[in-house]
Order: C-alpha cells, then sequence, then structure tokens
C-alpha cells in the first residue's frame, strides 16, 4: 500500500494544480463559489477516471514492463519532476513527466513499446495543435449560433454562467479520464492494481488535490483566462476539454494546460487578438522538452542510486 | 425556466425597468415645471412640482443602491455588472441636471424673458426627447440588441439641434438690452439646459460600446 504513495502524491499535485484549466475562469471571476466548484470538479473527474480511464492506462502501462520497485521510482520520479519544474516556475505537463520517467525505465528495461511510444509523442504534438483547431472552429460556430439567437443581456448572462459551469463540469470529466493514467498507470504494469482499482485510487486522489489543494491556484491562476470575455473563456475551456477528451478516446494522457494555451492562442487568432505573450510561449515550448528529459534522467538516476550496492574490497 | 434559477437577475431586470419608469416620471415634472414656469412664473404650482421632481430624483438614487448592492451580491457576470453599473452612473447625472435647473430657476428667481421663451421650450421638448430615445436604446440593448445604433445616430442628432438652440439662446440673451446680471443668470440656465441632452448623448454612446462588447 505504502508503495503507491507515490503515485497518490503525483495525482493530488495533478488535481490542484490542473483544477484551475476547468473551472479557473468560473471560480476567479466569482461566477460560481470555490467549493461548488471543488465538488463539481472532484466528482467529474472520478467519474470520468472511472468511466473512460481504462484507455490510457493500458496505454501507459504498455510502454514497458516494470516491477514494483521501478513503478514506485518511475512515479516518485515524476512527482519530483512536477515539483522541479513548478519551482522554476516553468508550466509542467505531469503527462510528459510520467511518460519520461517511464522512458527512464525502459532504458534501463531494454524493453520499448515504440509504436506506442510513437503515439504518445505525435499527441503530444497534437495536444495544443488539436486545442487551436478545435477552439477557433468552436468559437466560430457558436458565436455565429449566439450573435443570431438574439438573447437579452440577462438570458445569456444566465445562459453563460450555466454553461461555464456545464463545460467546467465536462472538462474535468476529461481531466479525470484522461490523467488518470499518470497517476497509477505504472502501477497496473507491476500487477499491484487492477485498472479499475487503479482508476479509483487515481480519480480519488486527483479529486482530494482539487478539494485541498487548489483553491490559491484556481482564484489567481484562472484570472489568466478571465481577461478574456467570458464568451471567449466559455470556448477556450470548451474546446480544452473536447481537445483533451478526444486525446482519452485514442488513449493517451495529454497535458490539459497545453491544450488550453493552444485554445487560447485559436481564439486569439479568430478576434485578430494576441492572447499569449512571447515569453509565455518560450516558457511552454522550454517546459515541453524539458520536462521528459528531466524526468527520464530523475527515474534513471534514482533507479541506478537504489541499485548500488556495497562490495567490500579484497 | 432559467428564471427559476437566477432571481437576483430577474429583479436587477426589475429595478433597472422600476428605474428606467422613474426618469420617466421625473422628466414629466419637471415639463410641467417648466410649462408653468414659462406660463406664470414661479408659483406654488412650481414649487409642487419642483418638490416632486426632487422626490423621483431621490427615488432614482434609492434604485440605483439597491441595483449596486443587488449586483454586489453576485448577481450577473463581472462584465455585465461593471457595464450595468456605468450605464447607471452616467444616466444618474439627468435627473440631477433636471433638478438643478429647476433649482437655478427658483434659488434665483428667474423670470424667463418673452424673447427667448419659444426657444427654450424647443429645447426643452428636444431635450426631452433626446432622453426618451436613450430609455429605449437602454430598452433595446438590454432585449432585442437589433436598433442600438439608429437610436444612438438620432440621440446624436438631436444632441446637436439642442447645441444649436442653446447657443442661439445665449446669443439672444446677450444681443437684449436686459440686466447684465440677469443676462449671467439666464446663461448659466440655458447651459444647463444644454447639458441634458449632451448627458443623454454620453449614455447612448456607452450603450453602443457595450453592445458592440456583447457581439462575438
Amino acid at each position: 500500500m505504502w508503495s503507491l504513495l507515490g503515485g497518490v502524491f503525483l495525482g493530488w499535485s495533478l488535481g490542484a494544480n490542473d483544477a484551475a484549466n476547468v473551472f479557473g475562469s468560473a471560480v476567479s471571476s466569482r461566477m460560481i463559489k470555490f467549493w461548488a466548484a471543488a465538488l463539481l470538479a472532484a466528482l467529474f473527474v472520478l467519474l470520468g477516471a472511472l468511466s473512460e480511464g481504462r484507455a490510457g492506462i493500458e496505454t501507459l502501462q504498455g510502454l514497458t514492463s516494470l516491477t514494483l520497485k521501478q513503478a514506485v521510482i518511475s512515479s516518485v520520479a515524476a512527482a519530483l519532476t512536477v515539483t522541479i519544474m513548478t519551482f522554476l516556475k516553468l508550466p509542467v505537463s505531469t503527462s510528459q513527466a510520467v511518460v519520461g520517467a517511464i522512458l527512464g525505465m525502459g532504458f534501463y528495461n531494454r524493453e520499448l513499446d515504440l509504436s506506442g511510444l510513437a503515439k504518445v509523442i505525435i499527441c503530444w504534438f497534437g495536444t495544443p495543435i488539436g486545442g487551436l483547431i478545435i477552439a477557433a472552429l468552436l468559437y466560430k460556430i457558436m458565436a455565429a449560433v449566439y450573435n443570431r439567437a438574439g438573447i437579452d443581456l440577462f438570458a445569456s448572462d444566465m445562459l453563460l454562467r450555466i454553461s461555464l459551469v456545464i463545460v467546467g463540469s465536462y472538462a474535468a470529466y476529461a481531466l479525470g479520464a484522461n490523467n488518470v493514467a499518470n497517476v497509477t498507470a505504472v502501477f497496473v504494469g507491476a500487477g499491484t492494481l487492477t485498472v479499475f482499482s487503479a482508476a479509483l485510487i487515481g480519480g480519488l486522489s486527483i479529486g482530494l488535490g482539487i478539494l485541498t489543494g487548489s483553491r490559491r491556484v484556481m482564484e489567481t491562476v484562472g484570472r489568466r483566462l478571465v481577461r478574456l470575455d467570458p464568451f471567449s473563456a466559455l470556448v477556450v475551456v470548451l474546446a480544452e476539454a473536447v481537445t483533451v477528451h478526444l486525446y482519452t478516446m485514442v488513449g493517451v494522457p495529454v497535458s490539459t494546460s497545453q491544450a488550453l494555451i493552444g485554445a487560447v492562442i485559436g481564439v486569439g487568432l479568430i478576434k485578430g487578438i494576441k492572447t499569449v505573450s512571447r515569453r509565455t510561449l518560450d516558457n511552454i515550448l522550454t517546459g515541453w522538452f524539458l520536462t521528459p528529459v528531466v524526468a527520464c534522467s530523475i527515474a534513471a538516476a534514482l533507479y541506478f542510486a537504489v541499485n548500488l550496492q556495497y562490495v567490500p574490497e579484497g | 425556466m432559467l428564471g427559476l434559477f437566477f432571481k437576483k437577475e430577474r429583479q436587477l431586470e426589475r429595478l433597472i425597468y422600476d428605474y428606467l419608469e422613474n426618469l420617466g416620471s421625473i422628466q414629466s415634472q419637471f415639463v410641467k415645471a417648466m410649462d408653468i414656469c414659462l406660463e406664470e412664473g414661479l408659483c406654488d404650482e412650481f414649487c409642487f412640482l419642483m418638490e416632486q421632481t426632487h422626490k423621483f430624483e431621490s427615488k432614482a438614487d434609492d434604485l440605483r443602491e439597491e441595483i449596486n448592492e443587488l449586483m454586489y451580491s453576485r448577481a450577473l457576470i463581472p462584465e455585465s455588472r461593471e457595464d450595468i453599473m456605468f450605464l447607471l452612473e452616467s444616466m444618474d447625472r439627468i435627473p440631477g441636471s433636471l433638478e438643478l435647473i429647476l433649482n437655478i430657476i427658483n434659488t434665483q428667481k428667474i423670470i424667463i424673458p418673452e424673447f427667448i421663451r419659444l426657444d427654450i421650450r424647443e429645447l426643452i421638448r428636444v431635450s426631452m426627447e433626446t432622453c426618451d430615445l436613450m430609455a429605449r436604446q437602454v430598452d433595446v440593448m438590454l432585449k432585442k440588441r437589433v436598433g442600438v445604433r439608429s437610436l444612438l445616430s438620432n440621440i446624436d442628432q438631436n444632441e446637436s439641434h439642442c447645441d444649436h438652440i442653446e447657443r442661439r439662446i445665449i446669443v439672444k440673451i446677450f444681443e437684449s438690452d436686459i440686466d447684465p446680471f440677469l443676462k449671467l443668470q439666464l446663461k448659466e440656465m440655458a447651459l444647463a439646459m444644454g447639458e441634458i441632452s449632451d448627458e443623454a448623448d454620453r449614455v447612448s454612446k456607452r450603450v453602443n460600446i457595450i453592445n458592440l462588447k456583447r457581439r462575438v
């Protein structure tokens, strides 16, 4: 049971950080109270993990075969990577950290499913691009409907608020379905957990992170999105959710933050405004390349250190 | 259906319409008071109507306070909240201007000379029409969104018409041979009257911006 702690911590930090991507705009603009948002997010994360988490778990556990010791090391390495990158204020993807750490173990084992790995890396490239394209399309369609509907100011206001809650819940569902694999897939590969128990424990730990650690992030980091008008914020969250959900169906865990940034850029392109600064883009790119490399190196170093043996001279 | 869940928003909508209705009442008391002033000069009825105008103006303040309090209690999304708040702030200057004109006439005991009465009537008529158009524009903005721009252009035309009348009145005042002190009093009153359509025009421009912002 103690061996799961690294994964549970990873799930907790994922929930604490990524909840802002689903309900940040609604909470920081006080459209919904934090506790209502946190409860909804935790509930839908768990639902998503239990109903659609299987595909991602199977993909990650299929990348390489791990022993329990390697599973623990890779989850600790991923958690350390997330902590270091957050400390360096670089945007970090838990999915990339986990895959990087699994790769580290795979190199040791000299056993890697290259076709699975290629699928994962292609999806990493596709996440921000998918977010961008989906956001641009959704914005065009939804704006045309919204402008033609001619609803009055109060009704449109209520509609936006309700939609933000519904879309936020859907995004939480997609987050749980997609990212639960990051938390516990390695333990399925090591034979410690079944797919169902991995989805349950992963979903619960992400939910716990949302309930106990996401408040500050939701109230502050979420403000980045509020600079967009409420309609654009709604499109961005919906595009992020659809993107992440599509990758869930493919069975590849991706970063909700990268999908979100892609969606923000997509809405900006349609509206003809600059929504993301050059510096933010540089940080994202740096984080994008560094995260798997750092996680892979830490996992390899940890495994090396754990396996050092004292050999007496003579 | 949505109204079941968003009572505050529906209450807010009702209060905004109460505010617009109250603005209409202030205008009608003001017009009656000015009619009396132009026909009979200062009299008890003028004072009564001035008092009535003041009461409606206070009611406008109370309504605005109530609307702001309701909005602070998380009615509407922040962006709409800010728009409505600034809109009411700019609309609220109109009742103040109407009350100020009556106060100027009453406290300075102004008797409007015959040679500018027709122009004053015309200025009041066009100014009130501008306020009515502005209230209609606010209603259109809250409800349908279509037609805000054409009302903006009508209000703009009325505002320039009022500027011309105001200038004509001031020229007539200073070309006349009345007491110079009375000239300054009348000029102050004419400027205050001209301000009504300026305020309505400012509100109209803000309404147009809010409407443009709502287009996505």
